[in-house]
C-alpha cells in the first residue's frame, strides 16, 4: 500500500518535471502538438465526469467546447479582455449554457439523454453558423491572443509559444487536479452512485435532478475552459469547434483512453492527438487506419488504453510473482 | 401546377426515401439497442455499387437487385464478425465500432471511386417528366415514391401478417422471452441486420441519382435519419413512416420559406419530442 503510493507520487512528480522541461526537449513546432494534447486532456477529463463517473453518454459536449472558444475570441475582440479573464469568461459562459441545456437534460438518462444533447449541440451549431455578423459564420473569427496581465505585477508576453505553453500547463494542471479532488468529494461520489443505482440514491434522500444538473454544469465548465484555451491557442475560432464531429471526437478521445480510470482520458487525448498528427503527415488515407484502430480497441480493449495498461501490469506482476504492494 | 402541391410532393419524395432508410435502422435499434452509425455508410455503398453495376452492364434494373444484396451481405458480415463480439461490452462500444466501420467504408469508397460526385445513368423510361394534376413532375421522383411505398407495403405485410413477422416483432419487444421459447435470437439478429442493410442498399441505389452520389452522402443523411427514428419512436415502422414524411415536408417547406432555419426546425422538433414525449410519436414507452 505505502510502497504503491510512493510510486504514484514519484510518477506524478516525474510527469510535472517532464511538463516543466518540455520546451527544452522539443522544438517549438512540436510544442504546439503538446499544447494540443494538454487542451484535449482537459476536455476529455471534463467529459469523463459524465461518461465515466456518471455513466451518461453525451453527444453534445462540443457545444461547450465551442461556446468557450467563441466567447474567448469575442471578448478579446470586442472588449479587450486579457488572457486569463478571457479564459474565465469562456468557462462561465459555457457553464451558463450548461444551466440552460442541463435543466432539460438532467431529467433524462441513456439514449434520450444522448440524443437530446445531440439536438442541443446541433441547435447551438446552427446559431453559430447563421449568426454571421457576430460569429463570422463559416469563415470564423481571428484574433491575436492578448498578453497575460496580472494586477500589481505587470503583463507577460503571450506571443511566445513557450510562455503560452506554461500558461496552458498551469491552467490544465489546476483544472485536472480539481477534477481529481472532485471525485473524492461527496458530490463526486454521488455521481458514481447515480451511475450504479439511481433508485437507491433517491431512497437515501438525495435529490437526483439537482445532483445531475450540478455535475452537468461542472462538466460543461471544464469543457468550455478547454475550448477557450483552444481558440486562444489557435488565435482563431470557427464552426469546426462546435460541430457534431467535434462532439464525436470528444467521445472517442475519452473512450479510447479508458473511461473507467481517472487518468484514462488523458492517455486517449495524448494518443489520438499524436496519432492524428502523425497519420495525417504520413498518409492521405488516415481515416482507414484510425477506423481500424477503433475497431481493434473496441474489440480487444473495451476498457480503453488505460485498461490495457493496467491489465498488462497485473499480468506482469503475476508472471514474475511480485506481490502487489 | 400549384407551387404548394409541388412542394408537398418534393417533401413526400424525400420523406419516403428517409423512411426507406429509417425502417431498417429502427428495426435494428429495436432489436439490438444500438444506434448503427454505419447505416449511412451502407446507404452510400448501395449508391456506389449501383454506379459500378450500371457502368459495367448498363442495366439500372439489374443494379437495383444486385447492389442491395451486396450491401446486405456486407451488413451481415459486419454483424457476425464485429458487432456480435462487442455486444457484451455495452452500447458505447457498439456505437464506436459502427463509427469505425463508417470511417473505413467512407475512405475505401474514396480510394476506389474517387472523391468527385458521380452521376448514375438512369434508364430512359425514368427520365423526363410526367404531367400530373395539370403540371409536369420528374418521373424519377415519382419512381422513388413508388419503390418506397412498395417496400413499406412489403415490410408491413411481412411484419404484421406472417409468422416470421410475429417472431421478429416479439424479439424486438422482448428478446429474452423469445430466446427462452426456443427461437434462435442471434440468427434473427443476423438476418434482421442483413435486411436492414439491404434496405439501406435499396435506398442508396434509388437515392444516388436523386441526391448525387458522393462519399459524404451517408454522413449527410445520417442526422436526418436519426431525427426520423427518434421522432417516430425507436423500433416503430409506422412511426418511421410518419416522421419521415414529417421531416420531408419540414425540409421542403423550410427551404421554400426560411432556408436558413431548416436544420433549426428539425432539431427543435427533435428536442421537443425528446422533452415532452421521449418515447417518440408512435413509440411504446419501455
Amino acid at each position: 500500500m505505502t510502497q504503491n503510493r510512493v510510486w504514484n507520487w514519484l510518477l506524478l512528480f516525474g510527469l510535472f518535471l517532464l511538463l516543466a522541461v518540455m520546451p527544452k526537449l522539443v522544438s517549438e513546432f512540436r510544442l504546439n502538438l503538446v499544447i494540443g494534447m494538454l487542451i484535449y486532456s482537459l476536455v476529455a477529463i471534463g467529459y469523463n465526469m459524465l461518461l465515466g463517473q456518471g455513466g451518461l453518454l453525451s453527444f453534445g459536449h462540443a457545444a461547450y467546447f465551442g461556446m468557450g472558444a467563441y466567447t474567448a475570441i469575442l471578448v478579446y475582440k470586442h472588449w479587450g479582455f486579457s488572457l486569463l479573464s478571457g479564459i474565465l469568461a469562456g468557462g462561465v459562459c459555457g457553464a451558463l449554457l450548461g444551466v440552460l441545456f442541463g435543466v432539460f437534460l438532467a431529467r433524462l438518462r441513456g439514449l434520450p439523454f444522448a440524443l437530446l444533447s445531440l439536438a442541443f449541440n446541433a441547435l447551438i451549431y446552427v446559431v453559430a453558423e447563421k449568426w454571421r455578423t457576430f460569429t463570422g459564420g463559416e469563415e470564423g473569427l481571428g484574433m491575436r491572443r492578448p498578453d497575460l496581465s496580472i494586477p500589481g505585477f505587470g503583463s507577460i508576453d503571450m506571443f511566445s509559444t513557450v510562455n503560452f505553453y506554461y500558461f496552458v500547463v498551469i491552467i490544465v494542471v489546476l483544472c485536472v487536479m480539481y477534477c481529481w479532488f472532485f471525485t473524492k468529494t461527496p458530490l463526486g461520489r454521488i455521481n458514481v452512485c447515480l451511475r450504479e443505482n439511481e433508485g437507491r440514491v433517491s431512497f437515501i434522500g438525495y435529490n437526483i435532478y439537482m445532483t445531475r444538473l450540478l455535475i452537468y454544469i461542472i462538466s460543461a465548465f471544464f469543457c468550455s475552459i478547454a475550448g477557450a484555451l483552444a481558440s486562444s491557442f489557435q488565435e482563431f475560432v470557427s464552426t469546426a469547434t462546435i460541430n457534431l464531429d467535434k462532439s464525436a471526437d470528444i467521445l472517442i478521445l475519452t473512450f479510447v483512453g479508458g473511461r473507467g480510470i481517472f487518468w484514462g482520458p488523458i492517455l486517449g487525448a495524448c494518443f489520438l492527438t499524436y496519432l492524428n498528427d502523425a497519420l495525417s503527415t504520413l498518409t492521405e488515407h488516415w481515416a482507414i487506419i484510425q477506423g481500424a484502430i477503433f475497431i481493434a480497441l473496441v474489440m480487444y480493449a473495451p476498457d480503453g488504453l488505460a485498461g490495457l495498461i493496467l491489465r498488462t501490469k497485473n499480468w506482469l506482476f503475476r508472471r514474475f510473482n511480485i506481490e502487489k504492494g | 401546377m400549384d407551387i404548394l402541391l409541388i412542394q408537398i410532393l418534393h417533401g413526400l419524395v424525400y420523406g419516403m426515401l428517409l423512411f426507406l432508410l429509417a425502417s431498417g435502422l429502427t428495426l435494428i435499434f429495436g432489436l439490438m439497442d444500438v444506434l448503427n452509425f454505419a447505416h449511412g455508410a451502407f446507404y452510400m455503398l448501395g449508391a456506389y455499387f449501383s454506379f459500378s453495376v450500371v457502368l459495367w452492364t448498363g442495366q439500372f434494373w439489374l443494379s437495383l437487385i444486385i447492389a442491395p444484396l451486396l450491401v446486405g451481405s456486407i451488413g451481415m458480415f459486419t454483424e457476425r464478425v464485429f458487432l456480435r463480439k462487442v455486444h457484451a461490452y455495452g452500447h458505447i462500444s457498439e456505437l464506436l465500432l459502427t463509427f469505425g466501420i463508417a470511417y473505413i467504408l467512407e475512405d475505401v469508397v474514396k480510394i476506389i471511386w474517387g472523391t468527385e460526385p458521380l452521376k448514375v445513368k438512369i434508364p430512359a423510361i425514368l427520365s423526363g417528366s410526367l404531367s400530373i394534376l395539370g403540371g409536369a413532375y420528374p418521373i424519377y421522383r415519382l419512381f422513388i415514391l413508388v419503390v418506397s411505398l412498395l417496400v413499406f407495403a412489403f415490410l408491413f405485410l411481412i411484419l404484421f401478417k406472417t409468422r416470421v413477422g410475429i417472431i421478429v416483432r416479439a424479439a424486438v419487444a422482448k428478446k429474452e422471452m423469445v430466446g427462452a421459447l426456443g427461437f434462435n435470437v442471434p440468427l434473427i439478429f443476423l438476418l434482421l441486420f442483413g435486411v436492414g442493410s439491404w434496405l439501406a442498399g435499396i435506398a442508396g441505389v434509388i437515392g444516388g441519382p436523386y441526391l448525387t452520389t458522393h462519399p459524404g452522402m451517408g454522413a449527410a443523411i445520417l442526422i436526418d435519419l436519426f431525427i426520423v427514428i427518434v421522432v417516430g419512436g425507436l423500433g416503430s415502422i409506422q412511426g418511421a413512416l410518419l416522421a419521415g414524411i414529417l421531416i420531408g415536408e419540414i425540409r421542403s417547406f423550410g427551404i421554400l420559406f426560411l432556408p436558413q432555419f431548416v436544420l433549426f426546425f428539425e432539431f427543435s422538433l427533435l428536442a421537443a419530442v425528446l422533452i415532452f414525449k421521449p418515447e417518440g410519436l408512435l413509440g411504446e414507452s419501455k
